[in-house]
């Protein structure tokens, strides 16, 4: 079953009042089943952040549909079904991590019981029981991320989609955060998740597609990529050449 | 509700642990700490006085919470980008401006409620140290005066919310809002001049006419709310001027709210 589907998802982003256009997704089509641990790629600017945005609705496609479990992503209640980490995210300055995992449950459904022994579980696994009710503006930007995360688990999603979820992540960190991925993966969730740092996507992804200029390049099992003997990383810079985004490389 | 209540918590967590509000509560209290001292100078008017500068104090502090928490609370969520962790949530752009202004009204109410404690306390102690000159005092003028003024400042409010979900800067909102204040604290006063240009000497032309009479349906009428002298004077206000008064608000309040939840649908968080 596909759980997240992209079809012919076009967007063009145009700058107020005569600035250039720019085109950020052109023509995307996309599955992913579920129980896939998918990773996406691409250079800065390639797109990545404003396809994960149009399956959390903040941005609405020119072109083309996109769907999560079957259902169109402008539907909110589907939205209980999934958990989400933007990259460098920015949480209210006030609230302690206790209080946002109430947040994060409360608004999915979840009862009060329920939230605070899965809250004090996560902030467990992230490491940040010791500073759960401090403000998060005390948080450093690594702590920040892992409360994040944090929260895109709170209701147990079925499908967790994380923009860069190791930026700013110290090596315990990152470790952490491959941990929960393959955890996840164990338990039948599906993730969607972008990332620079290709040692990452072969490590934990089963398949990975490399979107370039707006436009998904190459879509396909880390092992038939990596089968021919090259690196993802080879591969990865052949593709942004062949766009013809790679003259300096 | 499930979306709602913890939205709205959110933001008067956010709003009551600003310390803009320290700043702004201690002016509010060095304000009422003064009535104590000024009103007793003020000869025979010592009871409408404390009473005047204890609910202008009640209604500026009011103003400053809206002006400078209120718009900071939205506006942040958009600079900051702290909306992409709400929308993410199966929460609807309308249901996160509801929620949102539910968080905001109920900061003004609980601020409104602890100002007017002390504010009441400021005219208690004036009424204790020179009973002869409050000798026509009545309590309850001056609570429907602190309703009512929670009630334009809930509805000014909904303004900004409106002009916050088009705008692309909070000091864009901010300059709309304050506009929108001052227009509508004098609005019916220069409606009355234009009707009747001949009470104050002066020719109005047909255009300020016309301009006049729109902005007077267009912009709340604040002025409507300003119970002030009515408390001040121990004078009843007619129960179908409070009725009235309290439907216009509240009706001014959820067309604001509709039209800042109609935009907001379309906006888009690249």
């Amino acid at each position: 079953m596909n759980v997240i589907t992209y079809t012919g998802v076009s967007k063009k982003f145009k700058s107020w009042p005569r600035g250039k256009s720019i085109q950020a997704l052109d023509d995307f089509s996309l599955s992913i089943e579920q129980g896939e641990v998918f990773g996406f790629l691409g250079p800065n600017g390639a797109g990545k952040s404003t396809a994960i945005k149009i399956l959390i609705n903040l941005i609405y496609p020119d072109k083309g549909s996109a769907t999560l479990l079957g259902e169109d992503v402008k539907n909110r209640r589907i939205r209980r079904s999934i958990g989400y980490l933007p990259e460098n995210p920015f949480f209210y300055d006030h609230l302690s991590a206790e209080e946002l995992l109430w947040f994060g449950g409360k608004t999915s459904g979840l009862k009060s019981q329920d939230i605070r022994t899965r809250s004090a579980e996560l902030l467990r696994r992230v490491d940040l029981t010791n500073v759960s009710k401090r403000p998060l503006r005390t948080y450093s930007k690594g702590m920040v991320q892992r409360a994040g995360l944090a929260l895109a688990l709170i209701h147990d999603p079925e499908v967790v989609i994380l923009d860069e979820p190791m930026s700013g992540l110290d090596p315990i960190g990152r470790k952490m955060v491959g941990d929960i991925i393959t955890e996840l993966k164990q338990r039948g969730k599906t993730v969607f998740f972008s990332s620079h740092i290709l040692t990452d996507i072969e490590r934990f992804c089963d398949r990975a597609g490399f979107l370039i200029s707006g436009r998904l390049r190459v879509v396909d099992r880390i092992s038939s990529l990596l089968a021919g003997g090259s690196t993802l990383e080879d591969i990865f810079l052949s593709e942004v050449k062949k766009a013809g985004g790679g003259s300096e490389l | 509700m499930t979306v709602y209540w913890p939205l709205a918590l959110l933001t008067f967590k956010e709003g009551i642990r600003n310390r803009a509000l320290y700043g702004i509560s201690l002016i509010a209290f060095l304000f009422l700490g003064a009535n104590v001292l000024i009103s007793g100078s003020a000869m025979r008017e010592i009871g409408k006085v404390a009473v005047d500068m204890a609910l202008s104090t009640i209604s500026f502090t009011g103003l400053l919470l809206v002006l400078f928490i209120g718009i900071n609370l939205m506006a942040k969520d958009l600079d900051k980008r702290t909306i992409y962790m709400v929308l993410s949530r199966p929460i609807s752009r309308p249901q996160y401006i509801v929620g949102k202004f539910f968080g905001m009204a109920l900061l003004i109410v609980v601020t409104i409620a602890v100002l007017s404690v002390f504010g009441m306390l400021s005219i208690i102690i004036e009424k204790w140290a020179y009973p002869d000159y409050f000798p026509r005092f009545f309590w309850g003028p001056i609570f429907l005066a602190v309703l009512f003024a929670a009630l334009s400042l809930i509805l000014l409010s909904a303004v900004s919310f409106f002009f916050a979900s088009f705008s692309s800067s909070s000091f864009l909102t901010l300059i709309l809002t304050i506009m929108a204040y001052i227009i509508g604290q004098s609005l019916s006063d220069v409606k009355a001049l234009v009707e009747a240009p001949q009470t104050a000497g002066i020719t109005v032309s047909p255009v300020t006419h016309i301009i006049v009479q729109a902005a007077y349906y267009l912009f709340p009428n604040l002025s409507l709310f300003d119970l002030k002298i009515q408390a001040a004077h121990g004078l009843a206000v007619s129960p179908s001027y409070v009725g009235w008064t309290a439907l216009y608000g509240l009706a001014y309040t959820c067309l604001m709210l509709f039209f800042a939840a109609l935009i907001f649908r379309k906006k888009e968080f690249p």
